[in-house]
């Protein structure tokens, strides 16, 4: 029964990741990204390590979709700016 | 296991299945919802955890979420703007729930832990969670346009 909580938070993060796979468009799946982040903090949590969820929040909340978003755009930009300068 | 740990295991398993099914599926408007709804999610839990762990500073792992998802759904609801000006979402009374569950998780665990430093760093936390989650809350549904054209 006291493991309840850490079967729970288990489970979250496995449908996250399957979530996250089944995702195709990339800024969309920087959303589910992001979510998977926050779950695996709250992970390292119940299995007491505070430590490395501090550092997995850090990165998985905010950095990894930025990071993404910001590349999607970058692409973008360059297939749009392509299309119009023809074979450039 | 006691009455703190079953009820951020609740809060979690509802919370969360929501929010992933949400993020998971239907129009961009909703997944941005569901996304600023894990952080009023997970930041209670951590805080009922701590409580429920007795140890205080695992409320440094709130304070940190409070800080930084808000500061992930302003990142979105910036790069995405350009779709989300199609459909702007809006789900405020989603965003009172959420703020009325932390405010009352808050309460209840500074009433657990007693006048003490610890409590204002608790009140700390709860004040930026719920500022934060209204901000990003606004920015979502179409405030600061002045901002977002830059």
């Amino acid at each position: 029964m006291a493991d309840a909580v850490i079967v729970v938070v288990l489970l979250l993060v496995a449908a996250t990741a399957t979530a996250a796979v089944a995702t195709r468009d990339p800024s969309r799946q920087a959303l589910v990204l992001s979510l998977q982040g926050v779950v695996l903090a709250v992970l390292f949590t119940v299995l007491q390590a505070p430590d490395v969820a501090l550092s997995q929040l850090a990165v998985g909340s905010a950095l990894t979709p930025l990071l993404i978003m910001l590349s999607v755009r970058k692409v973008r930009r360059r297939a749009r700016t392509t299309d119009e300068g023809g074979d450039g | 296991m006691n009455a703190w740990i079953l009820a951020a295991t609740i809060l979690l398993g509802a919370g969360l299945t929501a929010a992933l099914w949400g993020v998971a599926s239907g129009p961009l408007s909703r997944r941005m919802v569901a996304q600023n709804l894990t952080t009023a999610v997970a930041c209670p839990s951590l805080l009922l955890l701590a409580q429920g762990y007795h140890r205080p500073s695992y409320v440094d792992l709130a304070l940190l979420l409070a800080l930084l998802g808000p500061v992930g759904t302003l990142v979105f609801a910036r790069l995405l703007a350009d779709e989300l000006a199609v459909a702007t979402p809006a789900a405020w009374g989603l965003t009172w729930t959420a703020a009325g569950v932390s405010a009352a998780v808050v309460v209840a665990v500074c009433a657990a832990t007693g006048p003490s430093r610890a409590m204002v760093k608790l009140l700390v936390t709860g004040v930026l969670l719920i500022g934060g989650n209204l901000v990003a809350s606004r920015a979502l549904q179409g405030g600061f346009r002045q901002v977002r054209g830059g």
